[in-house]
């Protein structure tokens, strides 16, 4: 599902990631952690083409990332679920409508988009909001709309930078039970996070980033 | 994919309130004055001209020529100077002439007759201060004007037409200043809604479309107030140029189109122009 080869990430001069080497294979649940600065956003930027690296080659779902064009990137990021950080939910859409987007740009007509996205939203408690603005959402219910968002049409592969810190112990459990589920179906799971309760709670491929390097690949604990 | 770029295009038009009409303002007056400065261009078209043409001299003869001595007179100077045309008026012609210029004459002239007016030699030239040597020949009574009056208002107005047609011109650059200025606000506005649906997945055509809806409604709402603006002003200037000997019209066709396609045409470009960029950067 994922292959890296050789890749190198610079800002102004400064290495963020140095000749990183991966492989992930579909349907593997990959937790991607380390320190703050250590690279773990980059290369999540870099999967879903968000950002091109200085140097090495990127391939994902089958796509070369690293040289793909430009009209080719929707086509690439409609295989991908991504789960942001800062959320990037559509200020002026309703919880309904940001979740629905997504399925709309995927060609789903309307109503059939409201249906899917409305029982995503029920799942992750938020069906009683879905008229609501972003802005007027808690940072929680915020993270658990753009989980919404990246799960609802069932991507090949989801990237979750940092998902569960706006979420308290029993929603991150829940997320993470989610994530889960949906890796049994067969979706690739990348999640980056620095909670090591998180990493704890389920015994996972783990890929410690360091300096801009991997420094441990495998199971964790160890 | 029309549908929803007309949706959302509608969804950033509402949220933006009174700012679309107040840009659509701010584009149509640059473009409606740059319509009425050309077409006041226009009207000096036919003054222009002028200073192109040759000058017409009247050198009045002296009664007590013969038929006979005015032909050889005519005759003579035809062939010294060979780049005036010389026409002879008869005094039939030339009291129609006084009465339709001075129509308190009409009756002295119509009691006197003609016979009381001289015979008059027309001559057309590039340079009316060469027959001023004439008014010594003892041929001659009276010869004038002889002053290049109309090559010099011809030249005034090519002048003024040009610095019409500048003025015309910096509203123009004014116009695109601010379609390019306006776009690019637009885009900073919406510049991270932009983004996220791009990593959404959203194909260039679905980002871009509700942005272009945004963009050409208040640009159709310009074309149309500069029309306007420049019909009535147009037409309320025709009103005072005309009694001045102005060619003044309505404004012209070819004005508005071109007026309508600039105020749509200008933001439109410079909305592509910047989107572009903005996908661009956005990949780098």
């Amino acid at each position: 599902m994922i292959r890296i080869r050789g890749v190198t990430k610079e800002y102004d001069r400064r290495q963020i990631l140095r000749g990183i080497d991966l492989s992930v294979d579909p349907g593997e649940m990959v937790f991607l952690t380390g320190p703050s600065g250590a690279g773990k956003t980059t290369l999540l930027r870099l999967l879903y083409a968000a950002e091109r690296p200085t140097q090495g080659e990127i391939w994902v779902a089958g796509s070369r990332v690293d040289t793909l064009a430009r009209s080719e990137l929707p086509h690439l990021r409609r295989k991908i679920g991504v789960i942001f950080q800062d959320f990037k939910l559509l200020r002026r859409k309703t919880v309904l409508e940001n979740v629905t987007f997504v399925l709309r740009v995927h060609g789903i007509p309307l109503r059939e988009a409201h249906r899917r996205a409305y029982k995503v939203l029920k799942r992750l408690g938020l069906h009683h909001r879905q008229s609501a603005l972003p802005e007027s959402l808690s940072g929680g219910e915020q993270q658990r709309v753009a989980i919404a968002r990246a799960l609802v049409y069932q991507p090949r592969l989801i990237l979750a930078d940092e998902p569960t810190g706006n979420l308290d112990a029993d929603l991150a459990s829940e997320l993470l039970s989610l994530l889960c589920d949906i890796n049994y179906q067969g979706a690739t799971v990348v999640l980056a996070t620095h909670d090591h309760a998180l990493l704890e709670s389920l015994p996972a491929r783990t890929l410690v980033l360091r300096r801009g390097g991997i420094d441990y690949d495998g199971m964790w604990p160890p | 994919m029309i549908r929803h770029a007309l949706a959302e295009g509608w969804l950033i038009l509402r949220s933006r309130g009174l700012i679309s009409p107040v840009l659509a303002l701010a584009l149509a007056i640059p473009v409606s004055l740059a319509g009425v400065t050309f077409s006041l261009r226009q009207w000096l078209g036919p003054v222009i001209v002028l200073g192109d043409r040759d000058s017409v001299v009247d050198v009045l003869l002296h009664p007590r020529l013969d038929d006979a001595q005015r032909v050889r007179f005519i005759s003579e100077q035809a062939r010294v100077h060979r780049d005036w045309k010389l026409a002879a008026v008869a005094p039939e012609e030339l009291a129609e002439r006084l009465a339709s210029w001075f129509p308190y004459l009409e009756e002295v002239l119509q009691r006197e007759g003609p016979e009381m007016l001289p015979h008059m030699v027309e001559i057309t030239t590039r340079d009316p201060q060469s027959v001023l040597d004439l008014k010594d020949s003892a041929e001659v009574l009276a010869v004038g004007p002889t002053s290049s009056v109309n090559r010099v208002v011809g030249q005034v107005a090519r002048r003024f037409g040009l610095v019409l047609l500048l003025v015309a011109g910096a509203l123009v650059a004014g116009a695109v200043l601010l379609a390019a200025v306006w776009i690019h606000l637009e885009l900073h506005r919406n510049a991270e809604e932009i983004a996220i649906m791009r990593l959404m997945g959203a194909t260039e055509a679905t980002v871009r479309g509700p942005f272009l809806v945004a963009v050409m409604v208040p640009a159709l709402l310009a074309a149309v107030i500069s029309v306007a603006l420049t019909v009535v002003a147009v037409g309320w200037m025709a009103q005072i140029a005309v009694p001045l000997g102005l060619a003044a019209k309505n404004a012209s066709l070819a004005v508005l189109a071109s007026q309508v396609l600039g105020a749509v045409g200008l933001p439109m470009i410079a909305a592509f122009i910047t989107l572009e960029r903005h996908a661009s950067s956005e990949e780098g």
